[in-house]
Protein backbone atom coordinates (compact mmCIF):
# COMPACT_ATOMS: atom_id res chain seq x y z
CA UNK A 1 0.00 0.00 0.00
CA UNK A 2 0.86 3.44 -0.63
CA UNK A 3 -0.32 6.33 0.39
CA UNK A 4 -0.89 10.27 -0.49
CA UNK A 5 -1.32 13.51 1.56
CA UNK A 6 -2.34 16.30 -0.58
CA UNK A 7 -1.56 20.38 0.82
CA UNK A 8 -3.82 22.54 -0.81
CA UNK A 9 -6.26 25.39 -0.14
CA UNK A 10 -9.65 25.48 0.11
CA UNK A 11 -11.27 26.29 -3.86
CA UNK A 12 -8.12 24.73 -5.52
CA UNK A 13 -9.75 21.03 -5.40
CA UNK A 14 -7.40 19.18 -3.29
CA UNK A 15 -9.93 16.89 -3.21
CA UNK A 16 -10.71 16.55 -6.26
CA UNK A 17 -7.31 15.46 -6.92
CA UNK A 18 -7.26 13.07 -4.57
CA UNK A 19 -10.27 11.49 -5.96
CA UNK A 20 -9.41 11.66 -9.59
CA UNK A 21 -5.92 9.53 -8.20
CA UNK A 22 -8.03 6.92 -6.66
CA UNK A 23 -9.93 6.67 -10.24
CA UNK A 24 -7.18 6.11 -12.10
CA UNK A 25 -5.75 3.52 -10.06
CA UNK A 26 -8.64 1.82 -9.82
CA UNK A 27 -8.78 2.00 -13.47
CA UNK A 28 -5.42 0.03 -13.01
CA UNK A 29 -6.84 -2.59 -11.57
CA UNK A 30 -6.09 -1.44 -7.78
CA UNK A 31 -7.83 -0.75 -4.95
CA UNK A 32 -7.77 2.97 -3.68
CA UNK A 33 -10.11 5.32 -1.79
CA UNK A 34 -9.71 9.31 -1.23
CA UNK A 35 -11.57 11.96 1.04
CA UNK A 36 -10.65 15.13 2.48
CA UNK A 37 -10.15 16.74 5.73
CA UNK A 38 -13.11 18.02 6.89
CA UNK A 39 -13.58 21.53 9.04
CA UNK A 40 -14.93 25.12 9.01
CA UNK A 41 -12.51 25.66 5.87
CA UNK A 42 -13.17 28.11 3.54
CA UNK A 43 -11.88 29.22 0.33
CA UNK A 44 -7.92 30.25 0.65
CA UNK A 45 -7.91 28.40 4.12
CA UNK A 46 -5.02 25.45 3.96
CA UNK A 47 -6.74 21.95 3.71
CA UNK A 48 -5.70 18.15 3.28
CA UNK A 49 -7.18 14.82 1.32
CA UNK A 50 -6.02 11.57 1.50
CA UNK A 51 -4.98 8.77 -0.83
CA UNK A 52 -4.52 5.21 -0.45
CA UNK A 53 -3.88 3.06 -3.07
CA UNK A 54 -3.27 -1.35 -2.42
CA UNK A 55 -3.21 -4.07 -4.43
CA UNK A 56 -5.90 -5.55 -1.73
CA UNK A 57 -9.39 -4.21 0.14
CA UNK A 58 -8.16 -1.33 2.14
CA UNK A 59 -9.53 -1.53 5.60
CA UNK A 60 -7.87 1.58 7.35
CA UNK A 61 -10.19 4.65 7.39
CA UNK A 62 -8.12 6.63 9.67
CA UNK A 63 -6.20 10.52 8.18
CA UNK A 64 -2.40 9.79 6.24
CA UNK A 65 -0.04 10.59 9.04
CA UNK A 66 2.53 8.85 7.41
CA UNK A 67 2.37 9.34 4.03
CA UNK A 68 4.88 8.03 0.93
CA UNK A 69 3.95 10.95 -0.81
CA UNK A 70 3.30 14.56 -0.19
CA UNK A 71 1.63 16.95 -2.49
CA UNK A 72 1.90 20.65 -2.77
CA UNK A 73 -0.41 22.61 -4.68
CA UNK A 74 0.05 25.82 -3.47
CA UNK A 75 3.59 26.42 -2.49
CA UNK A 76 2.87 28.88 -0.57
CA UNK A 77 1.80 27.08 2.37
CA UNK A 78 5.52 25.21 2.34
CA UNK A 79 6.28 28.07 4.22
CA UNK A 80 3.71 28.52 6.94
CA UNK A 81 3.51 24.77 8.01
CA UNK A 82 6.00 21.73 7.65
CA UNK A 83 4.31 19.68 4.84
CA UNK A 84 6.72 16.63 5.36
CA UNK A 85 5.72 15.94 8.54
CA UNK A 86 5.23 12.19 9.00
CA UNK A 87 6.75 11.52 5.36
CA UNK A 88 8.14 8.45 5.70
CA UNK A 89 12.36 8.49 5.09
CA UNK A 90 12.02 7.75 1.65
CA UNK A 91 9.15 9.48 1.21
CA UNK A 92 9.03 12.04 -1.96
CA UNK A 93 7.73 15.77 -2.02
CA UNK A 94 5.76 17.26 -4.97
CA UNK A 95 5.75 21.01 -5.53
CA UNK A 96 3.39 23.17 -7.40
CA UNK A 97 6.32 25.95 -7.58
CA UNK A 98 8.30 27.63 -10.71
CA UNK A 99 11.40 26.43 -9.01
CA UNK A 100 13.70 23.66 -9.58
CA UNK A 101 14.31 20.99 -6.64
CA UNK A 102 17.49 22.08 -5.87
CA UNK A 103 15.93 25.65 -5.13
CA UNK A 104 13.78 24.26 -2.90
CA UNK A 105 14.37 24.91 0.98
CA UNK A 106 12.37 22.25 3.41
CA UNK A 107 12.50 21.69 7.04
CA UNK A 108 14.96 18.15 5.54
CA UNK A 109 16.73 16.95 2.80
CA UNK A 110 14.28 15.09 0.24
CA UNK A 111 13.58 13.35 -2.76
CA UNK A 112 11.52 16.30 -4.73
CA UNK A 113 9.82 16.69 -7.68
CA UNK A 114 8.93 20.46 -8.88
CA UNK A 115 6.15 21.34 -11.81
CA UNK A 116 5.52 24.76 -12.70
CA UNK A 117 1.36 23.93 -12.33
CA UNK A 118 -0.66 27.23 -12.44
CA UNK A 119 1.85 28.47 -15.46
CA UNK A 120 0.13 24.88 -16.93
CA UNK A 121 -3.06 25.69 -15.83
CA UNK A 122 -3.40 29.52 -17.13
CA UNK A 123 -1.94 28.42 -20.47
CA UNK A 124 -4.29 25.19 -20.72
CA UNK A 125 -7.64 25.82 -19.04
CA UNK A 126 -7.31 29.89 -18.46
CA UNK A 127 -7.69 29.19 -14.87
CA UNK A 128 -5.48 29.06 -11.99
CA UNK A 129 -6.66 25.95 -11.02
CA UNK A 130 -3.81 23.15 -10.61
CA UNK A 131 -5.21 20.25 -9.40
CA UNK A 132 -5.61 18.24 -12.54
CA UNK A 133 -1.89 19.61 -13.92
CA UNK A 134 -0.64 18.28 -10.48
CA UNK A 135 -1.89 14.89 -11.37
CA UNK A 136 0.49 14.50 -14.38
CA UNK A 137 3.58 15.38 -12.37
CA UNK A 138 2.34 12.50 -9.80
CA UNK A 139 2.58 9.75 -12.56
CA UNK A 140 5.80 10.87 -13.90
CA UNK A 141 7.54 11.42 -10.17
CA UNK A 142 6.33 8.42 -8.39
CA UNK A 143 6.24 6.47 -11.58
CA UNK A 144 3.52 3.63 -9.66
CA UNK A 145 0.26 4.94 -11.99
CA UNK A 146 0.68 5.63 -15.54
CA UNK A 147 -0.37 8.80 -17.53
CA UNK A 148 -3.01 7.00 -19.37
CA UNK A 149 -4.85 5.85 -16.50
CA UNK A 150 -4.61 10.19 -14.75
CA UNK A 151 -6.22 11.88 -18.21
CA UNK A 152 -8.72 8.87 -18.74
CA UNK A 153 -9.68 9.50 -14.73
CA UNK A 154 -9.89 13.31 -15.34
CA UNK A 155 -11.96 13.02 -18.47
CA UNK A 156 -14.33 11.21 -16.60
CA UNK A 157 -14.13 12.88 -13.38
CA UNK A 158 -13.85 16.26 -14.06
CA UNK A 159 -15.71 15.65 -17.43
CA UNK A 160 -18.85 14.78 -15.61
CA UNK A 161 -18.80 17.67 -13.65
CA UNK A 162 -17.55 20.95 -16.10
CA UNK A 163 -18.54 19.59 -19.60
CA UNK A 164 -16.65 17.06 -22.31
CA UNK A 165 -14.16 20.03 -23.36
CA UNK A 166 -13.33 21.18 -20.13
CA UNK A 167 -12.33 17.63 -18.87
CA UNK A 168 -10.36 17.15 -22.10
CA UNK A 169 -8.58 20.22 -21.30
CA UNK A 170 -7.86 18.97 -18.22
CA UNK A 171 -6.42 16.11 -19.70
CA UNK A 172 -3.84 17.91 -21.81
CA UNK A 173 -2.74 19.90 -18.69
CA UNK A 174 -1.99 16.69 -16.76
CA UNK A 175 -0.27 15.78 -19.43
CA UNK A 176 1.75 18.87 -20.31
CA UNK A 177 2.79 18.53 -16.38
CA UNK A 178 3.68 14.72 -16.84
CA UNK A 179 6.27 16.16 -19.55
CA UNK A 180 7.78 18.97 -17.93
CA UNK A 181 8.20 17.43 -14.27
CA UNK A 182 11.68 17.86 -13.12
CA UNK A 183 12.67 14.97 -10.29
CA UNK A 184 15.91 15.98 -7.62
CA UNK A 185 16.51 16.55 -4.20
CA UNK A 186 15.12 19.42 -1.68
CA UNK A 187 17.34 21.34 0.04
CA UNK A 188 17.06 20.93 4.36
CA UNK A 189 17.25 23.97 6.44
CA UNK A 190 13.97 25.89 6.89
CA UNK A 191 13.01 26.03 10.50
CA UNK A 192 9.39 26.05 11.95
CA UNK A 193 9.04 27.68 14.89
CA UNK A 194 7.55 24.82 16.58
CA UNK A 195 3.92 24.91 16.93
CA UNK A 196 2.50 27.75 19.57
CA UNK A 197 1.57 25.00 22.29
CA UNK A 198 -0.61 26.53 24.81
CA UNK A 199 -4.23 27.85 23.64
CA UNK A 200 -6.81 29.07 26.18
CA UNK A 201 -9.44 26.88 27.62
CA UNK A 202 -12.99 27.88 27.55
CA UNK A 203 -12.59 29.28 31.33
CA UNK A 204 -9.92 30.95 30.58
CA UNK A 205 -11.06 33.27 27.50
CA UNK A 206 -12.22 36.34 28.26
CA UNK A 207 -16.20 36.30 28.65
CA UNK A 208 -18.13 34.73 25.76
CA UNK A 209 -14.80 35.40 24.22
CA UNK A 210 -15.84 38.70 23.23
CA UNK A 211 -15.25 41.54 26.00
CA UNK A 212 -11.33 42.09 25.98
CA UNK A 213 -8.57 40.79 24.05
CA UNK A 214 -5.71 38.71 25.82
CA UNK A 215 -2.14 38.06 24.80
CA UNK A 216 -1.11 34.51 25.42
CA UNK A 217 2.03 32.01 24.04
CA UNK A 218 -0.37 31.33 20.89
CA UNK A 219 -0.95 34.95 20.26
CA UNK A 220 -3.54 37.28 20.85
CA UNK A 221 -7.20 35.96 21.42
CA UNK A 222 -10.51 37.82 21.86
CA UNK A 223 -11.84 40.54 20.13
CA UNK A 224 -9.78 41.35 17.25
CA UNK A 225 -7.28 38.84 17.35
CA UNK A 226 -8.10 37.31 13.89
CA UNK A 227 -5.70 39.87 12.57
CA UNK A 228 -3.05 37.43 14.00
CA UNK A 229 -3.80 35.39 10.50
CA UNK A 230 -2.26 36.66 7.49
CA UNK A 231 -4.18 35.77 4.15
CA UNK A 232 -1.82 37.37 2.03
CA UNK A 233 -0.79 33.45 0.81
CA UNK A 234 -3.72 32.84 -0.52
CA UNK A 235 -3.14 35.22 -3.72
CA UNK A 236 -2.56 34.38 -6.89
CA UNK A 237 -2.90 37.43 -8.68
CA UNK A 238 -1.97 40.72 -6.59
CA UNK A 239 -3.10 44.08 -7.04
CA UNK A 240 -0.66 47.04 -7.86
CA UNK A 241 -2.09 50.52 -7.72
CA UNK A 242 -0.62 52.92 -10.27
CA UNK A 243 -0.13 55.72 -7.89
CA UNK A 244 -0.58 58.62 -11.00
CA UNK A 245 -3.68 57.21 -11.92
CA UNK A 246 -4.91 56.81 -8.32
CA UNK A 247 -7.23 59.70 -7.50
CA UNK A 248 -7.78 58.86 -4.02
CA UNK A 249 -11.58 58.16 -4.90
CA UNK A 250 -11.76 55.47 -2.14
CA UNK A 251 -13.86 53.16 -3.82
CA UNK A 252 -11.31 50.26 -3.59
CA UNK A 253 -10.84 51.15 0.08
CA UNK A 254 -14.84 50.63 0.25
CA UNK A 255 -14.78 47.33 -1.44
CA UNK A 256 -11.82 45.64 0.18
CA UNK A 257 -13.40 42.51 1.73
CA UNK A 258 -10.50 42.74 4.02
CA UNK A 259 -9.97 45.73 4.63
CA UNK A 260 -6.60 45.59 3.76
CA UNK A 261 -6.21 48.96 1.29
CA UNK A 262 -5.72 51.58 3.33
CA UNK A 263 -5.90 55.34 1.51
CA UNK A 264 -1.96 57.18 2.54
CA UNK A 265 -1.60 60.64 1.25
CA UNK A 266 -4.77 60.31 -0.90
CA UNK A 267 -3.82 57.42 -2.79
CA UNK A 268 -4.39 53.34 -2.06
CA UNK A 269 -2.09 51.26 -0.39
CA UNK A 270 -2.23 47.47 -0.27
CA UNK A 271 -1.66 45.32 2.49
CA UNK A 272 -0.52 42.87 1.17
CA UNK A 273 0.27 40.32 4.49
CA UNK A 274 -3.67 40.03 4.35
CA UNK A 275 -4.89 41.15 0.68
CA UNK A 276 -6.63 37.72 -0.42
CA UNK A 277 -6.39 38.89 -4.59
CA UNK A 278 -9.72 38.70 -4.97
CA UNK A 279 -9.75 41.45 -7.76
CA UNK A 280 -12.51 43.43 -7.03
CA UNK A 281 -10.58 46.14 -6.19
CA UNK A 282 -9.47 46.25 -10.26
CA UNK A 283 -12.57 45.76 -11.49
CA UNK A 284 -14.25 48.60 -9.99
CA UNK A 285 -11.48 50.97 -9.95
CA UNK A 286 -13.33 53.91 -12.28
CA UNK A 287 -9.62 55.06 -12.87
CA UNK A 288 -8.40 51.76 -14.09
CA UNK A 289 -5.42 52.78 -11.37
CA UNK A 290 -5.05 48.75 -10.20
CA UNK A 291 -3.85 46.17 -12.18
CA UNK A 292 -3.75 42.23 -10.86
CA UNK A 293 -0.28 40.80 -11.91
CA UNK A 294 0.41 37.36 -11.32
CA UNK A 295 2.46 36.94 -8.05
CA UNK A 296 5.81 35.37 -8.24
CA UNK A 297 7.11 34.51 -5.04
CA UNK A 298 10.97 33.92 -4.27
CA UNK B 1 -17.51 66.21 18.77
CA UNK B 2 -17.99 63.23 16.09
CA UNK B 3 -19.57 63.64 12.31
CA UNK B 4 -23.83 63.12 13.61
CA UNK B 5 -23.52 65.55 16.03
CA UNK B 6 -22.23 68.37 13.38
CA UNK B 7 -24.73 67.14 11.68
CA UNK B 8 -22.55 66.26 8.98
CA UNK B 9 -24.24 63.48 6.28
CA UNK B 10 -22.23 60.45 6.31
CA UNK B 11 -20.15 59.65 2.62
CA UNK B 12 -17.69 57.82 1.33
CA UNK B 13 -15.18 61.05 1.80
CA UNK B 14 -15.91 61.25 5.68
CA UNK B 15 -16.38 57.43 6.28
CA UNK B 16 -14.18 56.73 9.25
CA UNK B 17 -10.66 54.85 9.08
CA UNK B 18 -11.83 53.45 11.99
CA UNK B 19 -11.94 49.26 11.53
CA UNK B 20 -14.34 46.86 13.94
CA UNK B 21 -13.96 43.69 11.55
CA UNK B 22 -9.99 43.05 11.61
CA UNK B 23 -8.55 41.74 8.22
CA UNK B 24 -7.25 38.27 8.95
CA UNK B 25 -10.60 36.77 9.21
CA UNK B 26 -11.72 33.98 6.72
CA UNK B 27 -14.19 34.93 4.53
CA UNK B 28 -14.17 33.57 0.92
CA UNK B 29 -11.80 36.03 -1.49
CA UNK B 30 -14.32 38.32 -2.73
CA UNK B 31 -17.75 37.50 0.18
CA UNK B 32 -19.47 40.56 0.14
CA UNK B 33 -20.60 39.66 3.42
CA UNK B 34 -17.27 41.43 4.91
CA UNK B 35 -17.50 44.71 2.95
CA UNK B 36 -21.08 44.65 4.35
CA UNK B 37 -19.84 44.39 8.26
CA UNK B 38 -16.91 46.67 7.72
CA UNK B 39 -18.64 49.50 6.41
CA UNK B 40 -21.44 48.82 8.21
CA UNK B 41 -19.55 48.76 11.82
CA UNK B 42 -17.38 51.96 10.45
CA UNK B 43 -20.89 54.17 11.08
CA UNK B 44 -22.66 52.08 14.01
CA UNK B 45 -18.57 52.51 15.85
CA UNK B 46 -17.64 50.92 18.74
CA UNK B 47 -20.69 50.73 21.35
CA UNK B 48 -21.95 48.69 19.44
CA UNK B 49 -22.73 45.04 20.74
CA UNK B 50 -23.36 42.00 17.67
CA UNK B 51 -25.29 39.01 17.86
CA UNK B 52 -24.56 36.49 15.51
CA UNK B 53 -26.29 32.67 14.80
CA UNK B 54 -24.45 29.97 12.54
CA UNK B 55 -23.60 31.45 9.45
CA UNK B 56 -20.28 31.87 7.27
CA UNK B 57 -19.92 34.94 8.93
CA UNK B 58 -20.20 33.31 12.84
CA UNK B 59 -17.16 31.39 11.30
CA UNK B 60 -14.89 33.30 9.22
CA UNK B 61 -15.45 36.29 11.86
CA UNK B 62 -14.60 34.13 14.92
CA UNK B 63 -13.17 30.36 14.72
CA UNK B 64 -11.24 29.32 17.86
CA UNK B 65 -8.90 31.23 19.14
CA UNK B 66 -9.64 34.04 16.78
CA UNK B 67 -12.18 36.60 16.44
CA UNK B 68 -12.25 39.57 13.51
CA UNK B 69 -15.03 41.99 15.52
CA UNK B 70 -13.49 44.54 17.87
CA UNK B 71 -16.95 44.77 19.49
CA UNK B 72 -18.47 42.62 22.28
CA UNK B 73 -19.62 39.25 20.06
CA UNK B 74 -21.67 36.38 20.48
CA UNK B 75 -23.16 33.35 19.53
CA UNK B 76 -26.72 32.78 19.69
CA UNK B 77 -28.93 29.35 18.23
CA UNK B 78 -30.25 29.57 14.99
CA UNK B 79 -33.92 30.19 15.95
CA UNK B 80 -33.41 32.96 18.34
CA UNK B 81 -31.50 36.32 17.10
CA UNK B 82 -34.53 38.17 17.18
CA UNK B 83 -35.17 36.91 21.24
CA UNK B 84 -31.23 37.19 21.90
CA UNK B 85 -31.08 40.70 20.64
CA UNK B 86 -34.50 41.58 22.67
CA UNK B 87 -32.92 40.47 25.77
CA UNK B 88 -29.80 41.98 25.37
CA UNK B 89 -30.84 45.03 24.44
CA UNK B 90 -33.23 46.25 27.33
CA UNK B 91 -30.28 44.51 30.22
CA UNK B 92 -28.25 47.26 28.70
CA UNK B 93 -30.83 49.38 28.91
CA UNK B 94 -31.61 48.68 32.33
CA UNK B 95 -28.03 49.14 33.05
CA UNK B 96 -28.51 52.47 31.70
CA UNK B 97 -25.71 51.86 28.91
CA UNK B 98 -26.64 53.59 25.75
CA UNK B 99 -25.03 50.94 23.04
CA UNK B 100 -26.76 49.82 19.90
CA UNK B 101 -27.55 46.05 19.80
CA UNK B 102 -27.53 44.34 16.32
CA UNK B 103 -28.40 40.85 15.42
CA UNK B 104 -26.71 39.43 11.51
CA UNK B 105 -28.16 36.70 10.20
CA UNK B 106 -27.93 35.06 6.71
CA UNK B 107 -31.05 34.54 5.01
CA UNK B 108 -31.69 31.11 6.24
CA UNK B 109 -30.95 32.37 9.74
CA UNK B 110 -34.16 34.79 8.73
CA UNK B 111 -36.13 33.78 5.96
CA UNK B 112 -36.47 30.43 7.33
CA UNK B 113 -35.21 29.37 10.92
CA UNK B 114 -35.35 32.66 12.59
CA UNK B 115 -38.31 33.51 11.37
CA UNK B 116 -40.59 33.34 14.30
CA UNK B 117 -37.92 35.20 17.03
CA UNK B 118 -37.48 37.77 14.25
CA UNK B 119 -41.17 38.28 14.13
CA UNK B 120 -42.02 38.54 17.66
CA UNK B 121 -39.08 40.99 18.50
CA UNK B 122 -40.68 43.51 15.71
CA UNK B 123 -43.76 42.98 16.76
CA UNK B 124 -43.25 44.22 20.22
CA UNK B 125 -40.65 47.23 18.84
CA UNK B 126 -37.80 46.11 20.57
CA UNK B 127 -34.85 48.57 20.23
CA UNK B 128 -32.75 46.72 18.10
CA UNK B 129 -31.57 46.51 15.06
CA UNK B 130 -31.64 43.25 12.56
CA UNK B 131 -29.64 42.77 9.48
CA UNK B 132 -29.79 40.02 7.24
CA UNK B 133 -27.47 39.68 4.83
CA UNK B 134 -28.42 37.82 1.77
CA UNK B 135 -26.47 35.04 -0.09
CA UNK B 136 -29.51 33.46 -1.20
CA UNK B 137 -28.82 30.04 0.27
CA UNK B 138 -27.46 28.14 3.16
CA UNK B 139 -23.77 28.66 2.09
CA UNK B 140 -21.98 27.76 5.30
CA UNK B 141 -22.89 24.02 5.35
CA UNK B 142 -21.99 23.87 1.79
CA UNK B 143 -25.11 25.53 -0.73
CA UNK B 144 -28.56 24.40 0.47
CA UNK B 145 -31.57 26.34 -0.64
CA UNK B 146 -33.52 28.50 1.17
CA UNK B 147 -36.61 30.67 1.38
CA UNK B 148 -34.40 33.28 -0.24
CA UNK B 149 -32.97 31.28 -3.16
CA UNK B 150 -34.41 32.67 -6.24
CA UNK B 151 -36.52 30.45 -9.10
CA UNK B 152 -33.68 28.22 -11.08
CA UNK B 153 -31.11 28.76 -9.13
CA UNK B 154 -29.14 25.49 -8.27
CA UNK B 155 -28.18 24.45 -4.91
CA UNK B 156 -27.03 20.72 -3.29
CA UNK B 157 -30.42 20.43 -2.69
CA UNK B 158 -32.73 22.07 -5.76
CA UNK B 159 -29.94 20.37 -8.41
CA UNK B 160 -30.82 20.94 -11.83
CA UNK B 161 -30.89 17.89 -12.96
CA UNK B 162 -32.64 15.99 -16.33
CA UNK B 163 -36.53 16.43 -15.29
CA UNK B 164 -36.03 19.13 -12.79
CA UNK B 165 -33.55 22.27 -13.08
CA UNK B 166 -32.81 23.87 -10.03
CA UNK B 167 -34.95 25.84 -7.31
CA UNK B 168 -38.60 25.29 -8.48
CA UNK B 169 -40.03 28.14 -6.63
CA UNK B 170 -39.91 31.65 -6.57
CA UNK B 171 -37.69 34.14 -3.98
CA UNK B 172 -39.71 35.25 -0.79
CA UNK B 173 -40.06 38.65 -0.33
CA UNK B 174 -38.76 38.93 3.45
CA UNK B 175 -38.31 42.99 3.42
CA UNK B 176 -42.14 43.41 2.86
CA UNK B 177 -42.85 40.62 5.24
CA UNK B 178 -41.09 42.70 7.74
CA UNK B 179 -42.78 46.06 6.15
CA UNK B 180 -46.23 44.69 6.97
CA UNK B 181 -44.44 44.65 10.94
CA UNK B 182 -45.25 48.65 10.56
CA UNK B 183 -41.95 49.18 12.40
CA UNK B 184 -39.76 52.12 12.74
CA UNK B 185 -37.48 51.29 9.84
CA UNK B 186 -37.16 48.53 7.12
CA UNK B 187 -34.31 49.59 4.37
CA UNK B 188 -33.06 47.16 1.79
CA UNK B 189 -29.63 47.82 0.29
CA UNK B 190 -27.20 46.85 -1.80
CA UNK B 191 -22.98 47.37 -1.65
CA UNK B 192 -23.53 47.96 -5.51
CA UNK B 193 -25.06 51.49 -4.10
CA UNK B 194 -22.11 52.96 -1.73
CA UNK B 195 -24.16 56.16 -1.02
CA UNK B 196 -27.27 54.78 -0.40
CA UNK B 197 -26.06 52.51 2.01
CA UNK B 198 -24.07 54.53 3.58
CA UNK B 199 -26.92 56.80 4.38
CA UNK B 200 -29.42 53.51 5.18
CA UNK B 201 -27.17 52.70 8.37
CA UNK B 202 -26.41 56.32 9.18
CA UNK B 203 -30.28 56.51 9.17
CA UNK B 204 -31.27 53.69 11.02
CA UNK B 205 -28.54 54.07 13.83
CA UNK B 206 -30.26 57.22 15.27
CA UNK B 207 -34.09 55.53 14.93
CA UNK B 208 -35.41 54.15 18.05
CA UNK B 209 -37.30 50.85 17.98
CA UNK B 210 -36.84 48.25 15.63
CA UNK B 211 -34.76 48.54 12.65
CA UNK B 212 -34.26 45.65 10.05
CA UNK B 213 -31.62 46.31 7.35
CA UNK B 214 -31.66 44.08 4.57
CA UNK B 215 -28.44 43.99 2.17
CA UNK B 216 -28.03 41.27 -0.65
CA UNK B 217 -24.47 40.11 -0.34
CA UNK B 218 -23.36 37.99 -3.50
CA UNK B 219 -21.53 34.63 -2.67
CA UNK B 220 -18.45 33.55 -5.35
CA UNK B 221 -18.58 30.38 -3.55
CA UNK B 222 -22.20 29.66 -4.06
CA UNK B 223 -23.23 31.52 -6.73
CA UNK B 224 -20.70 30.58 -8.99
CA UNK B 225 -18.66 33.60 -10.43
CA UNK B 226 -15.40 34.97 -11.08
CA UNK B 227 -14.45 36.84 -7.44
CA UNK B 228 -13.78 39.42 -8.58
CA UNK B 229 -17.32 40.34 -10.01
CA UNK B 230 -19.08 40.32 -6.74
CA UNK B 231 -20.00 44.37 -6.87
CA UNK B 232 -20.90 43.93 -10.92
CA UNK B 233 -23.45 41.36 -10.18
CA UNK B 234 -24.94 42.96 -7.12
CA UNK B 235 -24.99 46.40 -9.42
CA UNK B 236 -26.67 44.05 -12.25
CA UNK B 237 -30.01 43.27 -9.13
CA UNK B 238 -30.56 46.31 -8.38
CA UNK B 239 -30.04 47.38 -12.28
CA UNK B 240 -32.51 44.25 -13.15
CA UNK B 241 -35.02 44.67 -10.45
CA UNK B 242 -34.07 41.17 -8.89
CA UNK B 243 -33.15 43.75 -6.15
CA UNK B 244 -34.92 46.62 -5.11
CA UNK B 245 -33.91 49.13 -2.53
CA UNK B 246 -36.43 51.57 -0.98
CA UNK B 247 -36.69 52.47 2.85
CA UNK B 248 -39.84 51.90 4.54
CA UNK B 249 -41.21 54.12 7.64
CA UNK B 250 -44.08 53.05 9.95
CA UNK B 251 -45.20 50.47 6.90
CA UNK B 252 -45.26 53.09 4.36
CA UNK B 253 -42.16 53.29 1.82
CA UNK B 254 -40.74 56.49 2.06
CA UNK B 255 -37.79 56.23 -0.59
CA UNK B 256 -37.46 54.02 -3.80
CA UNK B 257 -34.68 53.75 -5.99
CA UNK B 258 -35.74 53.10 -9.51
CA UNK B 259 -32.81 51.97 -11.83
CA UNK B 260 -32.34 54.35 -14.24
CA UNK B 261 -32.46 51.97 -17.62
CA UNK B 262 -34.29 48.11 -16.79
CA UNK B 263 -31.73 45.73 -17.97
CA UNK B 264 -33.60 41.94 -18.50
CA UNK B 265 -33.16 39.63 -15.96
CA UNK B 266 -30.78 37.51 -18.04
CA UNK B 267 -27.62 40.04 -18.67
CA UNK B 268 -28.12 39.68 -14.87
CA UNK B 269 -27.94 35.55 -14.40
CA UNK B 270 -25.24 35.17 -17.37
CA UNK B 271 -21.87 34.69 -15.46
CA UNK B 272 -23.49 32.95 -12.62
CA UNK B 273 -23.29 29.57 -12.65
CA UNK B 274 -26.12 28.73 -10.66
CA UNK B 275 -28.13 29.64 -13.28
CA UNK B 276 -25.97 28.12 -16.07
CA UNK B 277 -29.06 25.52 -17.06
CA UNK B 278 -31.91 27.93 -17.12
CA UNK B 279 -33.74 26.81 -20.29
CA UNK B 280 -35.16 30.36 -22.00
CA UNK B 281 -38.78 29.48 -20.94
CA UNK B 282 -37.29 29.41 -17.51
CA UNK B 283 -35.71 33.05 -17.83
CA UNK B 284 -39.31 34.12 -18.63
CA UNK B 285 -40.70 33.02 -16.25
CA UNK B 286 -38.04 34.61 -13.39
CA UNK B 287 -38.40 37.95 -15.78
CA UNK B 288 -42.60 37.76 -15.04
CA UNK B 289 -41.33 37.08 -11.25
CA UNK B 290 -39.59 40.70 -11.75
CA UNK B 291 -41.82 42.12 -13.67
CA UNK B 292 -44.75 41.49 -10.79
CA UNK B 293 -42.79 42.73 -8.32
CA UNK B 294 -41.43 45.99 -9.88
CA UNK B 295 -45.20 46.89 -10.74
CA UNK B 296 -46.27 45.86 -7.33
CA UNK B 297 -43.54 48.35 -5.39
CA UNK B 298 -43.45 50.88 -8.56
CA UNK B 299 -47.10 50.85 -9.45
CA UNK B 300 -46.43 50.99 -12.56
CA UNK B 301 -45.50 48.45 -15.82
CA UNK B 302 -41.93 48.24 -16.40
C1 LIG C 1 -30.49 24.68 14.63
C2 LIG C 1 -29.41 24.50 13.65
N1 LIG C 1 -29.67 23.87 12.49
C3 LIG C 1 -28.69 23.72 11.57
C4 LIG C 1 -27.43 24.20 11.80
C5 LIG C 1 -26.35 24.00 10.76
N2 LIG C 1 -26.01 25.24 10.05
C6 LIG C 1 -24.96 26.00 10.42
S1 LIG C 1 -24.71 27.33 9.43
C7 LIG C 1 -26.01 26.87 8.44
C8 LIG C 1 -26.34 27.67 7.21
C9 LIG C 1 -26.69 29.09 7.46
O1 LIG C 1 -27.25 29.66 6.32
P1 LIG C 1 -27.54 31.20 6.26
O2 LIG C 1 -28.29 31.64 7.47
O3 LIG C 1 -28.18 31.52 4.95
O4 LIG C 1 -26.10 31.86 6.34
P2 LIG C 1 -24.90 31.67 5.28
O5 LIG C 1 -24.04 30.56 5.79
O6 LIG C 1 -25.51 31.38 3.96
O7 LIG C 1 -24.17 32.95 5.26
C10 LIG C 1 -26.62 25.69 8.92
C11 LIG C 1 -27.75 25.02 8.29
C12 LIG C 1 -27.19 24.85 13.04
N3 LIG C 1 -25.99 25.37 13.33
N4 LIG C 1 -28.19 24.99 13.94
S1 LIG D 1 -19.50 30.64 1.02
FE1 LIG D 1 -20.22 32.59 0.18
S2 LIG D 1 -21.06 33.74 1.89
FE2 LIG D 1 -19.81 32.06 2.73
S3 LIG D 1 -17.78 33.02 3.08
FE3 LIG D 1 -17.76 32.05 1.04
S4 LIG D 1 -18.36 33.70 -0.39
FE4 LIG D 1 -18.93 34.36 1.68
MG1 LIG E 1 -27.24 32.34 3.29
Amino acid sequence: MYEIRFHGRGGQGGRMAAEALALAAFLEGKYAVSFPFFGAERRGAPVRAFTRIDDKKIRIKTQIYEPDYVVVLDETLIETEDVLEGLKPDGMVIINTQKKPEEVKLSRSVRCATIDATTIALETIGRAITNTAILGAISRATGKIGIDAIEKAIIEKFGARLGKEAGEKNAIAARKAYEKTIVGIAKAGKKFEGKKQWLPTVDELPLGGSIGTLQTEAGLVGIGSFSENKTGGWRVFMPVVDEQRCTGCKICWFYCPEGAIKMVDNKAKINYDYCKGCGICENECPFKAIEMKREVRI
Amino acid sequence: MDKYERGERMNLKNLPDDEYFTPGHTACPGCAAPIIVRNMMKILGKDTVIYTPANCLLVFGGTYPYIAWKVPYFHEAFENTGSSISGAARALKKQGKKVTVVGIAGDGGTYDIGIQALSGAAERNEDVIYVCYDNEAYMNTGIQRSGSTPYGAETTTTPAGKKILGKLRHKKDMAEIMRAHDIPYVATASISHIADFLKKVEKMKNIEGFRYFHVLSPCPTGWRYDPSKTVEIARKAVDSGMWTLYEAEYGEITNIYKPKKKIPVEEYIRGQGRFRHMTPEMIEELQRWVDRKWERLYGEKP
